[in-house]
């Protein structure tokens, strides 16, 4: 469970990216992060994950507030940032162990990782190979995999969808239905609005920093008239501010 | 010169390549680079005409004061090249930028075109140190009439012309024909290290060179023809023969003729360079992220083995940071090699002739005087703090993260264990290169083992505290807006800083060596006292301040 309460963020003194938003992400529940580009989404997510300080307000990790137990709220969370370009010249494999060892994994649960997750993503005949050497999607799949290792309560993932093949795509989907349906978090923002449509049981639209609507996706359609898509509802929503 | 190049040109100085003062976000870091620009740069260069003007001098007694002049053309041309080796592969093949020019339309030849004048913007900074004092000295000395200066700045605009060209065309072929960029990394770090050992070789003869100068050998030098640095100009850089000639000869047509000859010929070759790079350029750099992958089995059985144990944070993240520095050439150079300069520095200066001897045949006197143990010792510390602050792994260690910085921010990792392996994996490497450094000595010195042993047990203890203060400069004013890895070590101040706080950290204990030559035992135990408080205040500072600051940081 992810709670945030009247969390701001300002950058550089003049943009405020995120203002004053409350907001609370339940077990159990696939949770979609839906709004325009440049809305807040990647801030929003940051200041949870502990990558940027909240300017004011409060934000809890199943109840451990990020600021006074940063520790141990992070450990809790298993985080895909929008970017997978990252530890390029390291192998697959050497990313994963970092990862694993940097999150206290058991050697046991380790060897559970290899023979599912990876075999599942296709990787193992790549794992040995620079990560500088792995398409777009295969960098996504190997950041995706790190962010498994430590079986996380709570799955944070910004854009996950994009640069991804439809069989890992459908993995992926998969993986969150599951995840969620065990009682676990999952929060993840995108622009896809088909792919929200059809996983989330929940979604919140942010624009210019401010939540405009969080609940299930029925609700969203009985407060507008009309059985719309939630293309037409979401630009609804964005468009009059 | 076509309008796109300067665009391109302008933008890409804009873009802060070059000088990376744009990159400078706080005020404070750009009055310390100021003030560095004003102090430092001056004083090398007033050194540096301290020893034209005697110099001179010394020529003039031999009538051949000119050589003033094709010196200065010499130093400043071969500095110009072996920067510019690197400036060239590092703007033209690892920038970042490079990607996204590719896909503009722009030709290859305009691409060439602006990075190398943005290069050349650079160089001059150089030009101007070496080569401004000596025009003003030798126009000063020799009552120069004003055409000379005019003269000399025609020649100081095309100076960097042809040693730049020279390097750009150099790195254009090796990327190009030995396939070089598919195995980037390789090629670099051993282009790197041919190109230090290079300088570190001409650096030194050059040393010797003027060690040995007095007037009658020098003149016997001169009448044979073996002026090494002339020959090496002349060889290297054949174009700088008119320079000289066109400088030393301003009244007659010859020497307006010389000169021409000189921009010409260097107009000249830059346009060569622009064709060579229309052939060759794109095929280098196409496809310059590929790796080689190697898929075989037995790699992948023994990776998973080594996957299935556990290890603890600081650990992994300790052996992380050392595997990038040793996987990224920028970083393999300037914070790994660098360290293990000073023991092979010792072991030339042993095997090259004379002063390598004296100093030995003085050294060895000294041990055999026991009063003088307590000063070796502090001697040996003080080169201990040298070592640590001289390469730039810990004062670049948070800069070194750059846009990635953000990952350890969500990894649930304390900042002060993470602190702590970026101060243990750059005090790794020093402790490296001080071992290396102390065998050398030991053996070229003749140390008595027990000094060596004990140098070595106290040593350590004045890099640590350098590794802290390296550590705390990098968190206070990190780099991390970079986009070529040179950016974030090469043109890093922090090392600088780095670098005069060592040498004052290290000149400290050699003054209080010589001030107060104590005996053995209380140099030993002063310098542990001294550097063990030291240590720990720095280090509670680091506990506190330092932690808090890296939470702060927000890439
Ligand atoms: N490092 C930064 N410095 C200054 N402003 C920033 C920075 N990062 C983001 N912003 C600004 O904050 C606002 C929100 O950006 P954010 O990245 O959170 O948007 P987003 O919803 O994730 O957009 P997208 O869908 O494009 O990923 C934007 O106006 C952006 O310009
Ligand atoms: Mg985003």
């Amino acid at each position: 469970m992810i709670e945030l309460i009247g969390v701001s963020k300002t950058y550089g003194g003049t943009v405020k990216a995120v203002d004053n938003i409350d907001l609370t992400i339940p077990d159990g529940e696939i949770f979609g992060f839906l709004g325009p580009n440049g809305a807040g989404k990647t801030t929003t997510i940051k200041m949870i994950t502990g990558i940027l300080n909240a300017d004011s307000g409060t934000i809890k990790v199943n109840g451990i507030d990020i600021k006074t137990g940063p520790i141990e709220a992070k450990r809790q969370i298993g985080f895909v940032p929008d970017s997978p370009n990252m530890f390029l010249r390291l192998k697959g494999i050497e990313y994963l162990r970092f990862m694993a060892d940097v999150y206290d994994v058991s050697p046991k649960d380790r060897a559970q990782v290899i023979d599912d997750l990876v075999k599942n993503f296709g990787m193992e005949d790549v794992l040995n190979d620079r990560i500088q050497s792995y398409s777009h999607g295969m960098r996504q799949k190997i950041v995706l995999i790190g962010s498994l290792l430590h079986d996380p309560s709570v799955w944070i993932l910004d854009e996950p969808m994009t640069g991804l093949d439809p069989r890992s795509s459908f993995f992926l989907k998969e993986m969150m239905r599951k995840r969620a349906d065990s009682g676990k978090t999952v929060f993840f923002s995108t622009h896809v609005l088909d792919v929200a449509e059809k996983i989330c049981d929940k979604v919140a639209i942010i624009n210019k920093g401010r939540i405009l609507f969080c609940g299930t996706l029925d609700e969203m359609r009985n407060s507008s008239k009309k059985d719309e898509t939630l293309e037409k509802l979401f630009l609804e929503l964005t468009e009059n501010e | 010169m076509s309008n796109k190049t300067l665009l391109l040109t302008r933008t890409l100085i804009r873009n802060g390549e070059g000088f990376g003062i744009k990159g400078m976000k706080n005020k404070v870091s750009k009055v310390l680079f100021a003030l560095m620009l004003m102090i430092i740069l001056p004083g090398l260069v007033v050194m540096f005409s301290f020893f034209v003007n005697s110099a001179y001098s010394a020529l003039t007694a031999i009538g051949q004061e000119g050589v003033v002049i094709s010196w200065g053309i010499a130093i400043a041309s071969t500095v110009i090249f072996l920067f510019g080796i690197f400036y060239i592969a590092a703007s033209f093949y690892f920038s970042r930028d490079v990607e996204v020019l590719l896909y503009l339309p722009l030709k290859p030849r305009q691409i060439v075109g602006a990075k190398f004048l943005t290069a050349a913007l650079f160089e001059y900074l150089i030009t101007a140190a070496v080569f401004l004092p000596v025009v003003i000295i030798y126009g000063i000395r020799s009552a120069a009439g004003i055409l000379f200066y005019i003269y000399s700045c025609v020649v100081f605009v095309f100076i960097p012309v042809v040693p730049l060209c020279l390097a750009a065309v150099l790195v254009m072929v090796l990327m190009r024909f030995t396939n070089a960029s598919k195995q980037k990394d390789t090629f670099s770090i051993i282009a790197g290290t041919l190109a230090l050992i290079l300088g570190l070789g001409i650096n030194l003869t050059v040393q010797k060179f003027i060690i040995n100068m007095n007037p009658q050998e020098l003149e016997a030098l001169i009448m044979k023809g073996e002026n090494t640095l002339a020959l090496l100009t002349s060889g290297i850089f054949p174009t700088a023969r008119w320079a000289v000639s066109a400088l030393l000869d301003t009244v007659t047509t010859a020497g307006f003729l010389n000169l021409m000859l000189y921009a010409a010929v260097s107009a000249a070759v830059y346009i060569l360079l622009l064709f060579l790079g229309e052939m060759v350029y794109l095929k280098g750099v196409v496809g310059l992220s590929e790796t080689v992958s190697k898929r075989n089995k037995q790699n992948k059985t023994e990776a998973r083995d080594k996957f299935l144990k556990k290890h603890s944070a600081l650990r992994t993240y300790t052996m992380l940071e050392l595997k990038l520095l040793f996987r990224t050439p920028i970083y393999f150079l300037n914070c790994v090699i660098v360290n293990f300069i000073w023991p092979v520095l010792l072991l030339i200066y042993m095997v090259m002739g004379t002063e390598g001897a004296d100093i030995q045949g003085t050294v060895k006197q000294l041990m055999n005087n026991p009063d003088i143990a307590g000063t070796i010792f502090l001697f040996g510390i003080a080169l201990f703090t040298f070592v640590a602050g001289f390469n730039g792994t810990v004062s670049t260690s948070i800069s070194r993260e750059g846009q990635e910085l953000f990952i350890k921010k969500y990894i649930p990792v304390s900042y002060r264990t993470q602190i702590l392996a970026k101060v243990l994996s750059g005090f790794i490497l020093s402790i490296a290169g001080a071992v290396f450094t102390l065998i050398a000595a030991t053996a070229v010195f003749k140390l008595p083992l027990y000094i060596s042993m004990l140098i070595l047990a106290a040593g350590w203890m004045g890099m640590l505290f350098i590794s802290f203060v390296d550590i705390l400069l990098d968190l206070y004013n990190p780099k991390l807006d970079w986009d070529s890895e040179q950016k974030a070590v090469k043109q890093n101040l922090n090392v600088v800083y780095s670098m005069i706080i060592s040498s004052i950290v290290g000149g400290l204990t050699i003054y209080a060596a010589l001030q107060f030559s104590p005996g053995f035992i209380a140099a030993v135990l002063s310098s542990i006292l001294v550097y063990g408080v030291l240590n720990v205040l720095v280090y509670l500072l680091l506990r506190k301040k330092g932690v808090e600051r890296f939470g702060r940081l927000e890439g």
